[in-house]
């Protein structure tokens, strides 16, 4: 089997990813609760095997989802939930702040990946999107969408802007605006060659329904409206309606 | 390429508002995130937590939260058979890359490639190949949200690891014969992890097209069975 450059890219960029994630350093928490339950594994499902008491000092090593490793002065490694460790304080007397995937972290996030499934003038799309919160209220986007037809292969690729009026709201409206590219090939069975790819440049406009779901997730409906600017006379309107989740950071 | 100049200006001025503003308010929001935090328990520190003992001896480092090593990134390779229908089996190679957004609930990005073999008649025919060797060449990337059954694999009474048992669902696009395809792929798994950030797993993934190839329109099932490694991070 011959392995293709792009694959190799892949594997590169990915080994890149893994050396630069630094190891963090140790913090020391002291427990001021009644107690810290220490489990097997990093899941509510995992049992309890250790109890930490108040007064005790322990060691926080790493961060899974929203579990944390620590390990206590006897040794005692184990994993500990979010929602009690963000009950012990740290040396210097703050309260330790863990992030639990709340609304409140939704509205504090930087970054949002999504992912959609939808129809693109009745053909299956698949999107997905990084977005950045600038503001708040206002969110910059880019997308990639595929929508594989029967006809034809369309892939779309933007740069917007979100604008959201009450991003308080859990469930909250918002518009959108950009512009970006599309390129379409027909299917090989209906054309002798290759050369009948097309490239337009678009514009669009649109808007959606956020809804905060649950711990760390959040559901969207989108409509999207797309003037396509092609090489004939008149203009192509295209338009997509999705459903689909994003994640945050 | 050739770009609308329109559509030029109006990136550069999005990128613009993006890498200028962009920092300038997440630093700012940062800012504001911690005073906010001190402020939140005013009260609490002063009336029902005694001040943590410290030793004046001993000088501290200032460690914060954002030093804690998150490890909710997996990313993998793996390897297998793949049964690509009416084309044989063949080997398949392919990365990963997943995120964890809980205890249960994961997303991943797959991608992987085979080369597939000749259909029945073209081997019985002995002649006229369907496919040119460039569109026998099997690509295919999918995007799937997961869910975890967490667990814990008992070896011996001492030799016991976490594990996880998994199902996904998820879509995306198959490139083969010329053509890409939409893809909707679903299947199951199994995560044992050695150590915490080190993970071997056993996956049975269904993927299902339309295709055309043979001449008639149907759904076709390409099942794969890989053997990965992954790594936390």
């Amino acid at each position: 089997m011959k392995l293709n450059t792009y694959f190799l890219f892949v594997v590169v960029i990915a080994s890149v990813l893994f050396s630069l994630s630094a190891k963090g350093e140790d913090l020391l928490v002291s427990i001021v609760e009644p107690y810290v339950d220490f489990r097997t594994g990093p899941a509510s499902e995992y049992p309890i095997f250790h109890v930490a008491e108040q007064g005790e000092s322990i060691t926080i090593l790493k961060k899974k989802t929203g579990w944390y490793k620590a390990i206590t002065h006897k040794g005692q490694e184990g994993w500990v939930s979010a929602e009690q460790l963000g009950k012990t304080l740290k040396p210097n007397g703050e309260q330790l702040y863990v992030p639990t995937g709340s609304f409140e972290d939704y509205t504090n996030r930087t970054f949002e990946v999504s992912a959609f499934g939808g129809l693109l003038e009745s053909v299956n799309a698949l999107s997905v999107a990084a977005a950045w919160n600038v503001t708040g209220n206002l969110i910059a986007e880019a997308t990639y969408t595929q929508a594989l037809g029967d006809f034809s292969e369309n892939k779309l690729w933007s740069i917007r802007l979100q604008h959201h009026t009450f991003p308080e709201w859990k469930v909250s409206p918002y518009l959108t605006i950009g512009a970006g590219g599309i390129n379409t090939r027909p299917r090989s069975n209906l054309v002798q060659s290759g050369d009948e790819i097309r490239k337009s440049d678009f514009y669009e406009v649109g808007a959606g329904l956020r809804y905060y779901f649950a711990r760390n997730t959040v559901l969207k409906l989108e409509y999207r409206s797309i003037i396509a600017l092609t090489d004939r006379d008149d203009q192509e309107r295209i338009e997509e309606f999705k459903l689909g989740f994003s994640v945050f950071f | 390429m050739k770009f609308n100049k329109n559509v030029v200006l109006s990136a550069v001025a999005i990128l613009n508002i993006v890498l200028f503003n962009g920092s300038a308010f997440a630093q700012g929001s940062l800012v504001k995130g911690a005073f906010t935090k001190k402020a939140a328990n005013p009260m609490q520190e002063n009336t029902e937590q005694p001040p943590a003992l410290i030793d004046p001896n001993i000088e501290r480092r200032d460690i914060s939260e954002s030093d804690i090593d998150t490890e909710d990134i997996e990313i993998g390779i793996f390897g297998g058979f793949i049964s690509i229908e009416d084309f044989e089996s063949s080997e398949v190679v392919g990365v990963s890359l997943a995120y964890h957004i809980n205890e249960n609930l994961f997303l991943e990005a797959r991608y992987a490639q085979a080369t597939a073999g000749q259909t029945s008649f073209e081997k019985l025919s002995g002649g006229a190949p369907f496919l040119t060797d460039d569109e026998r060449d099997y690509t295919y990337y999918n995007l799937s949200l997961g869910y975890n059954i967490n667990g814990e694999t008992f070896f011996t009474d001492n030799l016991v690891f976490n594990s996880d048992f998994y199902f996904t669902l998820g879509a995306g696009s198959t490139n083969f014969g010329g053509d890409e395809r939409f893809t909707v792929s679903a299947g199951a798994g199994y995560r044992l992890l050695l150590t915490d950030f080190w993970a071997l797993k056993v996956d049975v993934r269904d993927h299902v097209f339309t295709s055309d190839i043979i001449g008639v329109e149907k759904d076709v099932h390409n099942l794969a069975i890989t053997l990965g490694t992954t790594f936390f991070f």
